[in-house]
């Protein structure tokens, strides 16, 4: 009997230890990433990473490549921002609990998820190809295209939220604006979705920080470039893609720049992350 | 309020009430094309690559997906090796990130004192929204390293005992199936850890309580009550981390060593259907080119497949909660 | 039970020398498979305060709910029979949503501010049926939250949220929000069930003073407040309309058994 006691207590301690001992183990990863990072990023960082180009290789900077991101993921959010809140206000207000409603809301799910690469391969199919032939092969690769691809991996993230937020706005609210003679369309826009305001904002940041970090989808849509590029026709090159190339290359010189890039995207990202943590924790609904 | 002035004609407030259902209806049909757009980037993802992989696909049918042979000199593709390298390293992630994630899980639940909890849980989840690219700039120049120091140890220890042994031995490169493997295990730990998390907590305080009343130990009760409550969402949140893992590009790109080989060695470098995809495509033309979209087809199928049973062993539990 | 309601069908009996504003017939309401109201009709006097009572579930609400036809935002809810508000079937589809919400407001049991200004608040519901000047509107919003009480509360914070007020001011809110249309008939579902009693002592006195202009009719589950502020009772049980007279009859020689054993708390 007393032995099984100490057995059970000891497979307890056990278990209990090797607990804590996979929790420390996460937290060192992400603390020896974000040390190497940092280290490496702040030690690369200066001036002309800000005011060359990428022509310029190892005497120059990433300029073209962050405007590149900033251009493109700010398209992508133009596009995916106004699409996802309208797709996420039919699945609170319209398909809440219809058949059509639940599959969309399961398969949007599974978007959120879908590998990366595969979205881009599917942008190159209907937007690279269908541009190139029909310009004759002078616009192929575009920022759209980049922008576009980014747009699909922001949309599912933003439908979510979107819908999760509206289903929380109290039902009393719809019927005190019902009641009043406002028609749904009008209380879907100006009562419910201003009164889940933070918790949409918090979607569209959150499909931010997820799209800025992105690689793979840009590789064969944006392609890249090593000149500043403005116009969302031309290829355009970005952090991820320019850290990707760099990090290809055999000269150290090079990934210097590229751990300095890696810095500037991982800030943003976490800074992204943080503040969507904080938004959401204030998440005001009213009423509960 | 003395004087309340008919405000508006009867026929007026009909039309009005005409104009406004006529929007309503606009809108709805607004909103819902919308959201019809999140089935059609499904669909679309599914039927572009399937025509962009046509020639291959359909041309060379069941050589492409039994052959390991990958030639662009002689156009000739076989996906064995990338499907390979595809399976073998989501799989070694899961085999790390799952107890790992569940220890993670337990501790954050049950174990962590209140104040902890918070801190944690975040730190765990930053896990997640850092870009995969960094994910694999940091396994290259600094895990890669790593793991060719503990490599050789490797060969010496585990290498030795039979059977298993061949699985560790290798050239000590650091590049290769394990060195990817744990990085993505790494990547996908925080996914698998969340579910497990959440749905820990969904499990009624009654059922544990008793348990403890009863003189179980923590780990009895996470083991024998938590547990079993709570299958089939963990299995759920496995079965996502592992459609994270097998669509993956940038992380294990850089670590895998890119090579068309089967091997019956960790240690050894391989190729996944993604990292292929991101390495050639834009060198490559023709049936190459059909070759890597067809390859892209297979990937979205087969994380679909993945990402579907995920869904639904997790939304059985969603259901639960309602009740 | 059916035979009662069948010997009275309309609850008309000893009804006070007033005009009918609202006459129910033969009111059906459905949850589904589940029957709500079953043929309810009674006849509910202009400009006075007709109260609902009954134990939770008897369905005091829905029929409230039914006047406006606010049920409907739901699937799966249906009402058959005849609500006429002054002569016409208001569960006609061919009645107009805005022709009824404009003529019929409602107050509902929790305050539910919309998240604007307390000024927007009441100019919001007016903005949709009317076209007014900027001065026009200043003025009928005044007018409003005057009636419910609340001006000299809000007047120097017209720009705030409206979620910053007190719940008793929230609730004056929705009234003014509801009074600012003109409607003709309120409906209060259980107003001030989440209120304190300082505050609901308030909402009481503006009912008192509201029924000059609007027919109210007030559903509460409290039945010191229905013999506090309204001039006839009805108490439901069940879905049925059991017995509905004069308040004062009501409370003191109710006809029915089960109405006697609600209001002397035996059962409920």
């Amino acid at each position: 009997m007393a032995a099984v006691h100490t057995r059970r207590r000891v497979v307890n301690v056990v278990a209990l230890t090797l607990s804590g001992c996979a929790t420390l183990l996460g937290l060192v990863f992400l603390a020896w990433i974000l040390w190497v990072t940092l280290k490496n990023g702040l030690g690369a960082i200066d001036w002309k990473l800000f005011s060359k180009i990428t022509a310029y290789a190892d005497q120059g900077g990433l300029s073209n490549a962050i405007v590149g991101s900033l251009v493109m993921d700010a398209i992508a959010l133009l596009i995916c921002a106004p699409v996802g809140v309208l797709a996420g206000a039919f699945l609170a207000e319209y398909a809440h609990r219809s058949k059509l409603g639940a599959t969309i809301r399961f398969l949007n799910d599974i978007l959120l998820s879908a590998p990366s690469i595969v979205l881009g391969l599917f942008v190159y199919v209907i937007v690279v190809l269908p541009m190139s032939n029909l310009t004759h092969g002078a616009v192929s690769f575009s920022g759209l295209a980049g922008s576009i691809a980014l747009a699909l991996i922001g949309l599912p993230v933003i439908v979510r939220t979107t819908d999760e937020m509206l289903q929380l706005v109290p039902g009393t609210l719809r019927e005190a604006a019902l009641s009043l003679g406002i028609p749904q369309w009008k209380m879907t826009v100006q009562v419910l979705m201003r009164a889940a305001t933070s918790g949409i904002v918090t979607g569209v940041l959150l499909a931010l920080a997820r799209l800025a970090g992105e690689t793979a989808p840009l590789l064969f849509t944006a392609f890249g470039n090593n000149f500043m590029a403005w116009h969302p026709l031309d290829k355009m090159e970005s952090l991820p893609v320019a850290i990707y190339q760099y990090t290809n290359d055999p000269n150290p010189a090079l990934h210097a720049i590229a751990w300095a890039g890696a810095l500037l995207i991982t800030l943003f990202v976490l800074t992204l992350s943080l503040l969507t943590r904080l938004l959401f924790s204030r998440k005001k609904v009213p009423h509960e | 309020m003395s004087s309340i002035p008919a405000t508006t004609e009867p026929v007026d407030v009909d039309r009005r009430s005409r104009t406004d259902a006529r929007h309503d209806a606009l809108f709805r049909l607004l909103l819902k094309a919308c959201a019809l757009l999140v089935l059609a980037a499904l669909l679309g993802a599914a039927l572009s690559t399937l025509w962009g992989g046509r020639e291959v696909l359909f041309g060379h049918g069941l050589h492409f997906l039994a052959s390991d042979a990958w030639n662009p000199v002689t156009d000739d593709y076989g996906a064995l090796a990338p499907i390979f390298g595809t399976l073998v390293t989501s799989l070694i992630a899961l085999v790390l990130a799952v107890p790992t994630s569940f220890g993670i899980a337990l501790f954050l639940t049950e174990i962590a004192p209140a104040w902890l909890r918070g801190p944690v849980a975040t730190a765990i989840e930053l896990l997640a929204s850092i870009p995969s690219i960094i994910y694999g700039m940091w396994g290259l120049f600094v895990f890669v390293p790593f793991m060719s120091r503990i490599e050789p140890a490797l060969n010496d220890t585990l290498g030795r005992i039979p059977l298993v042994g061949k699985l560790f031995q290798g050239p000590p490169i650091g590049l290769g199936l394990l060195t990817a493997g744990i990085v993505l295990a790494v990547m996908i730990l925080p996914f698998i850890c969340s579910v497990m998390r959440e749905v820990f907590r969904t499990v009624p305080t009654r059922l544990k309580e008793s348990s403890y009343a009863l003189g179980s130990t923590t780990w009895e009760v996470v083991w024998d009550i938590v547990l079993p409550y709570t299958r089939s969402a963990v299995i759920g949140g496995i079965f996502l981390g592992l459609g994270r893992a097998l669509g993956e590009t940038m992380a294990v790109t850089f670590v895998l060593g890119n090579s068309y080989n089967i091997t019956s060695s960790l240690l050894m470098p391989g190729t996944s259907i993604s990292s292929s995809i991101a390495n050639e495509f834009n060198e490559a033309v023709g049936t190459h080119r059909s070759a890597l979209i067809a390859l892209g087809f297979l990937l979205f199928v087969v994380t679909f497949v993945v990402l579907l049973i995920a869904r639904l062993m997790l939304r059985r539990l969603a259901r639960r909660e309602g009740n | 039970m059916n035979d009662i309601a069948a010997n009275d069908p309309a609850g008309m009996a000893g009804v006070l020398p007033a005009q009918t504003k609202i006459a129910v017939r033969g009111l059906d309401f459905f949850y589904g498979g589940a029957r709500a109201l079953k043929e309810i009709s009674m006849a509910i006097p202009e400009k006075q305060v007709t109260a609902i009572i009954g134990p939770s579930g008897c369905g005091k609400s829905t029929l409230l709910r039914v006047f406006n036809r606010i049920y409907a935002i739901y699937p799966g809810l249906r009402a058959s029979g005849e609500v006429l508000l002054d002569g016409e079937n208001v569960l006609d589809p061919s009645y107009s949503m805005n022709r009824l919400r404009s003529k019929v407001g409602m107050v509902f049991q929790k305050p539910v501010p919309f998240p604007m200004t307390i000024f927007e608040n009441v100019a919001y519901g007016i903005r949709h049926h009317e076209k007014l000047s900027k001065a026009d509107m200043e003025v009928r919003v005044e007018q409003a939250l005057r009636r419910a009480a609340l001006w000299d509360e809000v007047k120097d914070k017209l720009k705030r949220s409206a979620l910053g007020l007190s719940g008793g001011q929230q609730q004056r809110l929705c009234i003014a929000r509801g009074i600012a249309l003109k409607p003709e008939v309120l409906l209060l579902d259980e107003p001030t069930s989440a209120l304190d009693p300082i505050a609901t002592g308030r909402i009481e006195q503006l009912v008192e003073e509201l029924k000059r202009d609007y027919t109210i009719v007030i559903v509460t589950h409290n039945m010191q407040q229905a013999a506090r502020v309204s001039d006839r009772t009805a108490f439901m049980y069940m879905g049925e309309l059991i017995e509905f007279d004069a308040t004062e009859k009501i409370f003191t020689k109710p006809s029915k058994k089960q109405t006697e054993d609600y209001i002397t708390g035996r059962f409920g």
